[in-house]
């Protein structure tokens, strides 16, 4: 684990260079965007001296590293609040988001793909199957708007949107958790298929056995395997944020904060929220190796 | 079995995190509920120039422009009492109301006053809207840092303020009544330093509404100043919920959790709203001193060309636009000055739809197959690709053959302060009510290349700075009305569209609405009650 964490740090430096670069490539800079209509060049001149923006590129990059390290990232330029705390913020919300979504995903995904597997084509299969496409084909905004429309606002269920408890949380987690869960039906449908012809099945068939325990104890322990893999990794990226259902639901999560920071050439925010995701991410794979050299014997890493 | 159990233990946690996750929601039955599409960011109106919205309900300026009819409106008294103004247009002297208090408890004295526009012109404080001081004696010295204290600020005694200007300037009593003059407390502000504006506890104004909340990304509420000098608001509590998706708000507004609904959020909604059994009574609109226009950037070719410029005003039809787009709901404007604006000319030539009189206009400046152009706008922006799709059809009539450019909000914005963006369709609202808001924003010359215009005409930067110091009003109208004429219809440097209404619906049970006459989104709730 020492050693996962310790390889964590190169990635996390090429990714503050890669992002430094390219928000400096593009054109824009954040003091004419929070200017917008109401520019006057001689502010815009001031007050991009006062901030250091004038500055060569590196030397802006190395202060920034230089506050990094002890654990500064800066203030935010347009928020005017330090980086840390509204990452601090935003985070609660979005791990709300995340663990929502994937309950949803897993308590609708594997049943599926259990299902669709155990009656591979037949009806059950398809209807399965096209539910799962649709979660994955529907884009979040347009699934999310039906759900409000219906759930909302004809049927008064829901609140529409805002974050105010668990009741706001039902919708945005369906809405996230709906196109993951398709994804996680497939893949259980196909591992289980491949399983179900293993010999060890067979065998256990022939020890006389019924098909429930068979299923249970023998075939899904194996099949869900890669799906907990895709599982971790879905969960770290729910985590890096999930701008659409965010913004759809009004959210105050990572994912908006982010893009916010991208549109306003907001460095100090773009850096730390992105290294803060890369993180996630990059603990979200090794949780996921973790976890599968634990549910399998077979697999070992760093030995 | 393991499985499930795991199952169960992050079900748990997750319900603690998502309870524990954001804030309840209070709301009494005097709470107004208003959507607002982007975080204010700050109530400190001086480090920001978009969000009007905690100005104007927690602060309070030396004068207030109030709406006095639909697009009308009059400078008032507001924490002076009354004020003076020198025969040379130098000097104002400002007479505080005595008994008025900040929110933290302290009375506002003359020093206060000294010291926001001093911290407004402070290098330190990074202001983004120095420039309606500008014209303060002192101010530069103060601005590049040569100076600890601004010459022209003043506080005669406890209760009077005099401000020196460096020269007569007409607008700065209409100026000092715009948001960004909104009044601070000197010792608060030190003491809240950076963070002054950001959260309840380093926020305080003498307004009607005192911040109680402040959740980024998600909601404020406001509550009502019970010592409010103009006495205590009908509202109990403004409640506003940041919602970042129009669709969402519209949605919002329909399930009834919120009581305003501003239609520039939804223009294609209107009619739905209009007609609506439901809604149809609750729709409330006004006039908005505001015009729509197209610019042109005059570095790029062909638009050097006068006679170009003068085939693209020609080749728009505005009044379809207006009728088919915005449902008839605006009026044509000819100019720069739109209706309701001080100076406002009626009596322009009025340009006319002519794709065939544009061709021929091409023809003689020598591109007999017509031209390429650019229109740049923000990409995703919808109510601007609305315009945009239309005009490229009606160009392509006249010999113009329009690309549309989509390109991110930092992006358009770089590229049109460095002065290189093609033509783009915008509209500007007043901030203060003067000509000069408008003229001097487009036209003076640093801005004419901000704006990617590039109109560089001396005899409109001179005729400019003559309109800023003349006092009498009769005079600065008729050098406004002929320098508009010199710029839109002689020059053709301007593309003028029309003036819209805002369009608001209400909840049944929201009464004295009064739209603001400028036609912004953000006003002053002060005046609003509820009935149940």
């Amino acid at each position: 684990m020492a050693k996962r964490l310790l390889a964590t740090v190169p990635v996390l430096i090429g990714v503050s260079i890669l992002i430094f670069v390219m928000l400096n490539i593009i054109p824009g800079d954040p003091v004419t965007v929070m200017m917008k209509e109401r520019i006057s060049p001689d502010v815009v001149e001031k007050v991009k001296a006062q901030m250091g923006l004038d500055d060569p590129l590196i030397v802006r990059y190395f202060r920034f590293i230089g506050g990094a390290l002890r654990g500064d990232f800066g203030l935010s330029y347009k928020l005017n609040r330090p980086v840390s705390q509204l990452i601090i913020q935003a985070f609660p919300n979005t791990l709300a988001l995340a663990l929502a979504a994937a309950l949803v995903s897993w308590l609708i995904g594997i049943p599926a793909g259990v299902l669709s597997a155990l009656k591979p084509n037949t009806i059950v299969d398809r209807v399965f199957m096209g539910f799962s496409v649709a979660g994955i084909s529907m884009p979040i905004f347009w699934s999310a708007l039906l759900m409000q429309y219906l759930f909302a606002l004809k049927l008064g269920w829901l609140p529409v949107s805002g974050f105010y408890g668990v009741k706001y949380l039902l919708m945005p987690a369906l809405a996230l958790g709906w196109s993951a869960a398709g994804i996680i039906a497939r893949l259980s449908r196909s591992s289980l298929l491949d399983v179900m012809q293993k010999d060890y099945i067979r065998t256990a068939r022939a020890k006389g056995l019924s098909e429930v325990q068979v299923i249970i104890c023998h075939a899904l322990k194996n099949a869900l395997l890669p799906v907990v893999t895709v599982m971790a990794i879905q969960v770290a990226s729910f985590l890096s944020g999930a701008v659409i259902t965010e913004s759809v639901f009004g959210i105050p999560g990572l994912g908006r904060l982010a893009i916010d920071a991208i549109r306003t050439r907001d460095m100090p925010l773009l850096e730390g929220s992105v290294l803060f995701a890369t993180f996630l991410v990059v603990m979200g794979n090794a949780v996921a190796d973790i976890l599968y050299s634990t549910l399998d014997p077979r697999i070992r890493y760093g030995r | 079995m393991r499985f499930s159990k795991w199952l169960c233990a992050v079900g748990v946690a997750f319900i603690c995190i998502a309870n524990g996750a954001g804030t309840a929601l209070a709301q009494g039955s005097k709470t107004l509920r208003v959507p607002y599409l982007e975080d204010p960011k700050t109530a400190d109106c001086q480090t920001q120039t978009i969000s009007y919205l905690l100005p104007l309900n927690c602060f309070d300026r030396l004068v207030e422009c109030i709406t006095v009819g639909p697009g009308e409106s009059k400078i008032v008294p507001g924490l002076a009492e009354r004020w003076e103004i020198s025969d040379d247009g130098r000097v104002y002297t400002f007479y505080l109301r005595k008994g008025v208090f900040f929110h933290h408890g302290k009375e506002l004295t003359a020093d206060d006053v000294v010291y926001t526009f001093d911290r407004m012109l402070d290098p330190n404080t990074k202001a983004l809207n120095t420039d309606i001081l500008d014209w303060v004696e002192g101010a530069k010295e103060r601005m590049d840092g040569k100076a600890i204290y601004t010459k022209g600020l003043e506080a005669l005694d406890r209760y009077t303020v005099q401000i020196t200007l460096r020269g007569p300037y007409a607008p700065f009593l209409a100026v000092m009544a715009s948001p960004q003059a909104s009044i601070y407390n000197r010792e608060f502000t030190i003491k809240s330093g950076s963070r002054f504006g950001l959260t309840p506890e380093t926020t305080s104004g003498t307004g009607p509404f005192v911040m109680k909340e402040y959740v980024l990304n998600d909601h404020l509420l406001l509550v009502a100043n019970e010592g409010y000098y103009r006495g205590r608001p009908q509202l109990d509590e403004i409640l506003v919920r940041i919602t970042p998706d129009p669709e969402t708000l519209r949605m919002l507004f329909e399930a009834g959790e919120i009581d305003i609904f501003d239609c520039d959020y939804a223009v294609s909604q209107i009619p739905y709203f209009t007609n609506h059994p439901r809604w149809k009574d609750y729709v409330a609109s006004s006039p908005r001193v505001g015009i729509y226009y197209y610019s042109i950037n005059q570095r790029i070719k062909p638009f050097d060309d006068v006679r170009v410029r003068k085939a693209l005003q020609m080749a728009i039809d505005r009044k379809l636009i207006l009728d088919e787009l915005f449902y008839g709901k605006g009026h044509l404007e000819n100019g720069i000055m739109p209706r309701g604006l001080i100076c406002h000319n009626p009596d322009l030539p009025v340009i006319e739809y002519d794709p065939e009189k544009a061709k021929a206009l091409l023809a003689q400046a020598g591109y007999p197959d017509g031209v390429e152009m650019e229109i740049a706008q923000v990409s995703g922006a919808r109510q601007w690709l609305r315009i945009n799709e239309v005009v490229q059809a009606m160009l392509r009539e006249a010999g113009f053959k329009a690309h549309i450019q989509q390109m991110d909000e930092a992006a358009f914005y770089a590229t049109r302060s460095a002065g290189d963006l093609p033509s783009y369709v915008q509209v500007w609202s007043a901030d203060f009510n003067d000509p000069d808001n408008f003229f001097y924003t487009f036209f003076a010359p640093r801005n004419t290349v901000a704006r990617s215009f590039n109109y560089e005409s001396q005899e409109v930067f001179d005729a400019l700075e003559k309109g800023r110091s003349l006092s009498d009003q009769g005079e600065r109208c008729e050098l406004y009305r002929k320098l508009e004429q010199v710029i839109v219809q002689r020059d053709a440097a301007w593309v003028p569209l029309f003036s819209l209404e805002h369009v608001y619906v209400l909840q049944p049970r929201v009464k004295n609405f009064v739209a603001p006459w400028n036609g912004w989104s953000d006003m002053s709730y002060y005046d609003i009650h509820l009935e149940d």
